[in-house]
């Protein structure tokens, strides 16, 4: 009885063993455990008209007379697919094609190709395009972006409501049209959720907590002190500081948060000095919204293009910021002519109670807080350029810098969260998803085709068009979702124009979605926001006074940003 | 006698302000510059607003408000000055009532502004009845609307 027990233990144990070998040996060697299976492989690739690849396509396998597949498989995310089809004794073989908002496509295989099949030989297809389909899902979601964009751009609801009423509408006619006639069907949640990129949410995520911490501190209102007191009182020489200071802040913060801090201040004394305060303002707007595009983290657009197209910290910086000094000093010169007569106003004396007042108010607030922050927003910048070298993504340097700043400073945590802004978090994933709708029902692969026929093999006229043309689109459409929806077609015209595989057209993307925010007021939240604290100080900026000096600046800018990439990365070579 | 102007300090404020300053020498008046800061503009933003931007339109109003304290002085009469925070007209009545104003001294918007003179003048008209004061919009440092309030009580 005891060696029969000991047996039927002996007996179990080995089978479990073998057991879990074998699940081990299908684990790490799924491939060879499938092959084992014998048969023939046919294996291809589906790809759009325009060369990218088609995932989530249903590819079968058919014979002539039959009337069940074969095999069936669902091409990967580089449109790859594999289709083990076993014994065959079919005479002929259908592959048919079948991928939502594409046309479907039957192709009848060779007889060579047949019979190497059913020799039990292995098979690769050349790659199969699939044509575009314009269906109701294609109207019903290019509409609702378009709505969306024409929404934003007329204030008519706050941009995160216009972006998740955008994504409700695209669900709407998925799951209700959708559900009757599959030609209404965008794309489900889950689909809809790939769509985003979260490396640009983390990123932004972190860089809100850095930049509470930072802003806390005064260091920007005293910073500008010192460019008046440097100034003693020159007018001019206080703006072209003031452009600068601007500039190089809000390369490091975003350009909105720079001018909530630069623009009370620069206010105070312009009305201290008697001069018309707009002269100082509004240069330091057109400026922040130029100097944002010499980092990655400068603009939300970088931020998006970054994490787009894999641009680094070290690349904006190095790509970027020879067009933005060009850019800049036409700027400066535009500037000092338009604003002549003020420099020619002798100041009035400040007063001894206005003066103090002045540097009460442009106080370092936190000087301990000041240095912490600095040092670990240095080694943020620090880990932005090291981490592009061991494929750190920009959000992990981030997050680190915020986690170090809140224990080491124990800020009310509770206070520091509610710093993120959720509704702009919320604002990029709805947009991300709604944009993506586009992508999925083929909008922005028929506006790829149209610039990449237009550009033909011209990268001079590629990047002109990128950067005027988005650049002036800019001056009245907010440039986020512009830059999120020109990305894709951006990233096609890289792969087919010559020479564009350099990233340029990125650049020129990043360029013109900046330079175009100066042209009117309502190019840019920080020219609203500039407006709005102006209108406090009793000094309203008209639309009219805005564009009198932002218009001529944005093509001037245009003009020099195009110029650089031009020089830099085609006579130069990329 | 408790005169109140509300300022914000910019150019075309500055002939409103004399005007006030003059009324209260006139009058012998006691003359209160008002700053109302008001962040609600903010709320039309997407950008996320990381800056105490209360506190930073505050202690620009306290520095436009030496501005006007000076010029006061400068015309010989000395002023209270205030800064309180919320919207417009709900913050003028909280004053109105809290410090027994006698009269309230409106400017004009400037050009460009959001606020309209038909507004001032509406909000003059009401506040003038309901407090029993009497109430002056400028417009350029003139008299463009004047509005007496029955006395109360």
């Amino acid at each position: 009885m005891d060696r029969k027990v000991a047996w039927t233990q002996w007996v179990a144990w080995v089978s479990g063993a073998l057991i879990a070998l074998g699940a081990l040996h299908t684990a790490l060697f799924p491939s060879s455990a499938q092959a084992s299976q014998g048969g023939a492989i046919l294996t291809g690739r589906v790809l759009d008209v325009q060369g990218r690849p088609v995932d989530e396509a249903h590819i079968s396998i058919w014979s002539a007379d039959g009337l069940e597949p074969i095999a069936e498989t669902e091409s990967g995310e580089e449109g790859f697919w594999t289709l083990r089809l076993g014994e065959l004794d079919a005479p002929e073989l259908i592959i048919e094609i079948d991928r939502l908002h594409f046309q479907s496509l039957q192709l009848r295989l060779t007889e060579s190709q047949t019979n190497r099949l059913l020799t039990g030989g292995g098979l690769d297809l050349p790659p199969l395009q699939l044509e575009r389909k314009i269906d109701g899902a294609f109207w019903a979601a290019s509409l609702i972006f378009l709505g969306v964009l024409a929404v934003i751009a007329l204030e008519r609801l706050h941009s995160t409501t216009a972006a998740l009423a955008g994504l409700s509408a695209i669900f709407l006619v998925t799951f209700t049209a959708g559900s009757i006639d599959p030609d209404w069907f965008i794309f489900d949640f889950e689909r809809a959720l790939s769509y985003i990129n979260w490396e640009v949410i983390f990123l932004v995520m972190g860089m809100m907590i850095i930049i509470a911490i930072i802003e806390g501190t005064g260091i920007f209102q005293w910073t500008t002190f010192q460019a008046y007191r440097l100034s003693r009182g020159r007018a001019w020489l206080l703006v072209l500081i003031l452009m600068l200071l601007t500039a190089l802040a809000s390369a490091l913060l975003d350009n909105f948060t720079t001018m909530l801090l630069m623009t009370p201040i620069s206010l105070q004394i312009g009305m201290a000095l008697g001069i018309n305060p707009l002269a100082f303002i509004i240069p330091e707007v057109l400026a922040s919204n130029v100097g944002g595009i010499t980092t990655l983290i400068g603009t939300p657009t970088n931020i998006l293009i970054g994490a787009y197209a894999g641009i680094g910290f070290q690349d904006f910086l190095v790509y970027q910021t020879p067009g933005v000094l060009l850019a800049m000093a036409g700027m400066a010169g535009y500037v000092l002519y338009h604003y002549r007569e003020e420099w020619h106003k002798h100041p009035a004396g400040i007063s001894k109670a206005l003066y103090e007042r002045l540097e009460r108010n442009a106080r370092l607030r936190d000087p301990a807080a000041l240095w912490k922050s600095g040092l670990v927003f240095l080694l943020v910048m620090v880990g932005f350029v090291v981490g592009e070298r061991f494929h750190v993504v920009p959000a992990v340097p981030a997050l680190v810098g915020a986690t170090i700043l809140l224990v080491w400073l124990r800020p009310d945590v509770h206070a520091m969260i509610k710093a993120v802004d959720w509704t702009t978090l919320v604002f990029f994933m709805a947009l991300f998803m709604v944009v993506g709708a586009v992508q999925e029902v083929g909008l922005i692969s028929i506006i790829a085709g149209a610039m990449a026929r237009l550009v033909g093999e011209q990268l001079v006229l590629g990047i002109a068009l990128i950067v005027l043309g988005v650049g002036t689109l800019s001056t009245a459409i907010a440039n986020i979702p512009l830059a999120a929806s020109m990305l894709p077609v951006v990233e096609f015209l890289s792969g087919t124009v010559p020479g564009a595989h350099s990233k340029v057209l990125y650049y020129a993307l990043s360029m013109g979605a900046a330079m175009g925010g100066n042209g009117l007021l309502i190019g840019g939240e920080a020219n609203l926001v500039t407006a709005g604290i102006a209108e406090q100080a009793g000094t309203p900026i008209s639309f009219r006074e805005f564009m009198k000096v932002g218009l001529p600046v944005t093509y001037i800018t245009l003009a020099a940003g195009f110029l650089w990439l031009v020089v830099r990365f085609v006579l130069m070579g990329g | 006698m408790r005169i109140l102007t509300p300022t914000r300090g910019g150019e075309a404020s500055l002939p409103n302000q004399d005007r006030a300053i003059q009324i209260a020498k006139e009058r012998g008046g006691e003359l209160f510059f008002l700053y109302v800061t008001d962040v609600s503009f903010l709320d039309r933003m997407a950008s996320p607003v990381l800056v105490d931007m209360e506190t930073e339109i505050d202690e620009m109003g306290e520095f436009l408000l030496v501005m006007a304290q000076e010029r006061a002085q400068k015309q010989g009469l000395q002023v209270q000055t205030l800064v309180r925070r919320g919207h417009f007209a709900e913050v003028l009545e909280a004053v109105i009532q809290e410090f027994e104003i006698d009269m309230l001294i409106l400017g004009a918007p400037a050009e460009g502004a959001l606020t309209t003179m038909e507004y001032l003048q509406d909000l003059a008209k009401r506040l003038a009845e309901a407090f029993g004061l009497e109430a002056v919009v400028l417009d350029r440092g003139e008299v463009a609307f004047t509005v007496r309030g029955e006395a109360k009580g």
